[in-house]
C-alpha cells in the first residue's frame, strides 16, 4: 500500500512562509494541508489612533506587490466613511494605476515563479538559458508596468501621489502619450506570452468549487461594485462579512473563510468566471488561445488567467489613455470634505482576489477599529481542499512527482502570505 | 549610490542607514542617493543606466563584524541563494547573475560588504557596525571623490 510522507518546510517561489505537509500510511491520508507559519502582521492593530488620512500611507505597506491595490482599498473605505466621491478624472487615473499593478504582478507570478515549474528549472535565473525570450519579455513587461505605476502614483511602489479624495500630482499629456505608445507596441510581448502559455501542460485537475468577485455593470470590475458569487450570491460591499465567514484553524496562522460551500475561491480565475464577458475582445481572444472557457474549475490555470487579465488591462489602459487625453488632466485639489465620525468599506479586486478594508473613525478621523481581509486568506481553505481532492489521484506516483505536484498548486494560486498572516490566534482542538 | 538591505533584521540595515548619512553629509550633485532596500529582482533596472555605481550592503566577508571589504564584482565570487528561488530571498548576486545570463552590460560597481554581527529580527545596528558606520561613510565619500572616475 501507499505510503507517503512529504513535508515542504517553507514553499518556495511563493510569497512569504508556508509548508506543505503530506503524510499517507498504507494508502490512507492522515494528514495533508497547507500550513502558514508566516509571523503575524497586527496592521489592524497599529491603525488604531491613526488620522485618515495617514491610512492608506499606512496599510499599502501590507504588500510591496499590491501596494496600489491595498492604497486605492483603504482610499474608498475612508471616502464612504467620509462621504467623499471621487471626480471623474481621480476614478479614471485610479484604474490606470490599478491596471499597471495588476500587470506588473501577473508577470512576476506567471512568468518569474511558474513558468519554471513547467521547464523543469529551479528558478528564473536558470530559466535564461533555456528561455531566454520569456525573461527578456518578462523583464520588459514589468518594466513598462512599474513605469505606468510610477507616472500616476508617484512611484512604482508605495505611490505618494494617492491621497483621500484625489490625486497629488498628475501625469502631463506628454507623459500620457509616451506611455500610450509604449502600450501599444506591448502587444506584442502580450502575443508572444500567451502563445507561450497556451503550449503548456497544465496539470488535468478539477473541483468544483464557489467563486467570489466583485462585478460591476459597466465593465470588468477591479474597483467598487458588488460582491457576486458563482453560486448566485449578491451582495453590498458593505455586507462583506456575510461572504467572508473569517475563522481561525489551528495550524495557520492565516485565517480561512467559508460562504455557500466550505470552501470559496477568489483571484484571476474567479474574475474570469464571473465576469467573462465583460473582457476586452483581445482578452476574449487570448483566453480561447489559452483553451480557458468559464466557467473552468481548474485552479492550475488561475494563471492562465492572469495571462487574459494582462492583455485585457494593456487594452483597458491605451482606452482609458485616450478617454483622459480627450477629456484633458488638470491638476485639482480633493473634494471639500468634512471630517467626520463614521464607518466605510473599500473594497477592490486585487491581482490576488476579492480585498476588503473597512474603517470606524470618530469625530476627529482617528481610526477606532479597522478590519482588512486579504485575498490569499480567502483561498487558503480552497487550496486545502484542493491538496485533499489531488492527492488521491497522485498518490501512486513517485515522491518528488507528489511533491512538485502540490507544489504547482499552492503556486497556482499566487498566495502571497506576507499579507495574509494578520492575526494569531491559536485555538487547540 | 546604492544602499542595500532591511532595517528591521539588525546589521542588514547598514546599506539603509549608510544611504541616510550620506544624504545627511552631502554627495555632489551629479551623483543620485538611492535606498534599494530589499528590492530583489527589481534591482535590475535600477541598477542600468548609470555611469558608475557604489554599493554598501552587508555580506560575509570574513571579518569581525563592523569591518568593511571594497571588491567589485569580478574579484569575488558572490554565493547565491540555493535552488530555487523565491523573490524575497533574491539579493544583489541574484541580481547580478540574471544580468550576467542575460548579457546585460552593467554600470562598473565598486561594493562596500560590511560584515554583520547580527541580522536577526530588531532594529538598529549593533555596535561594532555602528562604530564602524564613519569610517564606512568616509570611504563611500572618498570613493566618490575619486579623481580618476570624475566625468
Amino acid at each position: 500500500m501507499t505510503t507517503v510522507n512529504i513535508d515542504v518546510h517553507h514553499v518556495t517561489r511563493v510569497e512569504g512562509h508556508g509548508n506543505i505537509v503530506v503524510d499517507v500510511k498504507s494508502g490512507e491520508i492522515k494528514k495533508c494541508q497547507f500550513e502558514v507559519v508566516e509571523a503575524p502582521r497586527f496592521f489592524e492593530a497599529f491603525v488604531r489612533g491613526r488620522p485618515y488620512y495617514e491610512l492608506n500611507l499606512i496599510t499599502c505597506r501590507i504588500c510591496g506587490i499590491c501596494s496600489v491595490g491595498h492604497n486605492t482599498t483603504s482610499l474608498r473605505a475612508t471616502e464612504k466613511a467620509m462621504g467623499v466621491e471621487p471626480s471623474e478624472q481621480t476614478v479614471l487615473l485610479r484604474k490606470l494605476n490599478f491596471h499597471g499593478e495588476t500587470i506588473d504582478s501577473h508577470v512576476l507570478h506567471t512568468c518569474y515563479l511558474v513558468a519554471p515549474d513547467f521547464f523543469g528549472v529551479p528558478s528564473v535565473i536558470p530559466l535564461v538559458e533555456t528561455h531566454r525570450e520569456v525573461v527578456e519579455r518578462a523583464l520588459r513587461i514589468k518594466k513598462l508596468s512599474g513605469d505606468l505605476c510610477a507616472m500616476v502614483g508617484g512611484r512604482h511602489t508605495h505611490a505618494c501621489a494617492m491621497t483621500v479624495g484625489g490625486f497629488t500630482h498628475t501625469p502631463t499629456e506628454r507623459e500620457l502619450r509616451e506611455m500610450q505608445a509604449r502600450l501599444v507596441d506591448a502587444r506584442a510581448d502580450m502575443d508572444e506570452t500567451v502563445a507561450l502559455f497556451s503550449t503548456l501542460p497544465w496539470p488535468d485537475f478539477e473541483r468544483e468549487t464557489e467563486y467570489v468577485s466583485l462585478k460591476r455593470d459597466d465593465e470588468y470590475a477591479f474597483i467598487d461594485g458588488r460582491i457576486v458569487t458563482s453560486d448566485g450570491f449578491s451582495y453590498p460591499i458593505e455586507d462583506y462579512r456575510k461572504v467572508t465567514n473569517e475563522e481561525c484553524v489551528p495550524f495557520s496562522t492565516a485565517k480561512w473563510t467559508h460562504h455557500n460551500r466550505e470552501s470559496y475561491m477568489v483571484g484571476a480565475l474567479a474574475r474570469f468566471n464571473n465576469n467573462y464577458d465583460q473582457l476586452h475582445p483581445r482578452a476574449k481572444e487570448a483566453a480561447a488561445k489559452l483553451g480557458l472557457k468559464p466557467i473552468c474549475y481548474n485552479p492550475f490555470l488561475n494563471s492562465a488567467a492572469q495571462v487574459v487579465e494582462m492583455v485585457h488591462c494593456v487594452e483597458d489602459s491605451i482606452r482609458i489613455i485616450d478617454e483622459l487625453l480627450t477629456r484633458g488632466v488638470q491638476p485639482e485639489n480633493p473634494p471639500e470634505m468634512e471630517v467626520k465620525a463614521g464607518e466605510g468599506v473599500g473594497s477592490c479586486d486585487v491581482p490576488r482576489g476579492i480585498l476588503f478594508h473597512n474603517y470606524v473613525y470618530d469625530e476627529n478621523g482617528i481610526c477606532t477599529e479597522a478590519n482588512c481581509v486579504i485575498p490569499t486568506n480567502q483561498n487558503m481553505a480552497n487550496l486545502n481542499h484542493d491538496m485533499q481532492a489531488l492527492l488521491p489521484r497522485i498518490m501512486d506516483k513517485p515522491q518528488d512527482e507528489i511533491r512538485l505536484m502540490l507544489e504547482m498548486l499552492v503556486r497556482a494560486y499566487d498566495p502571497c502570505i506576507s499579507c495574509s498572516a494578520h492575526f494569531l490566534t491559536v485555538t487547540f482542538v | 549610490m546604492l544602499g542595500l538591505g532591511n532595517p528591521l533584521r539588525g546589521d542588514d540595515g547598514i546599506g539603509p542607514r549608510a544611504v541616510e548619512e550620506l544624504a545627511r553629509r552631502g554627495l555632489p550633485e551629479d551623483v543620485t542617493i538611492l535606498n534599494g532596500g530589499t528590492g530583489g529582482l527589481a534591482l535590475l533596472p535600477v541598477l542600468e543606466g548609470w555611469a558608475r555605481v557604489i554599493v554598501v550592503d552587508a555580506a560575509d566577508v570574513g571579518r569581525e563584524p563592523g569591518r568593511f571589504v571594497r571588491f567589485t564584482p569580478d574579484q569575488v565570487h558572490l554565493a547565491r541563494t540555493p535552488g530555487n528561488l523565491s523573490l524575497h530571498h533574491a539579493g544583489l548576486s541574484e541580481v547580478l547573475a540574471l544580468a550576467n545570463a542575460l548579457d546585460r552590460s552593467l554600470p562598473e560597481m565598486v561594493i562596500f560588504g560590511v560584515q554583520p554581527a547580527d541580522v536577526g529580527w530588531g532594529e538598529g545596528l549593533s555596535l561594532p557596525v555602528e562604530t564602524a558606520l564613519p569610517a564606512l561613510i568616509d570611504a563611500v565619500i572618498a570613493e566618490v571623490n575619486d579623481p580618476q572616475y570624475q566625468f
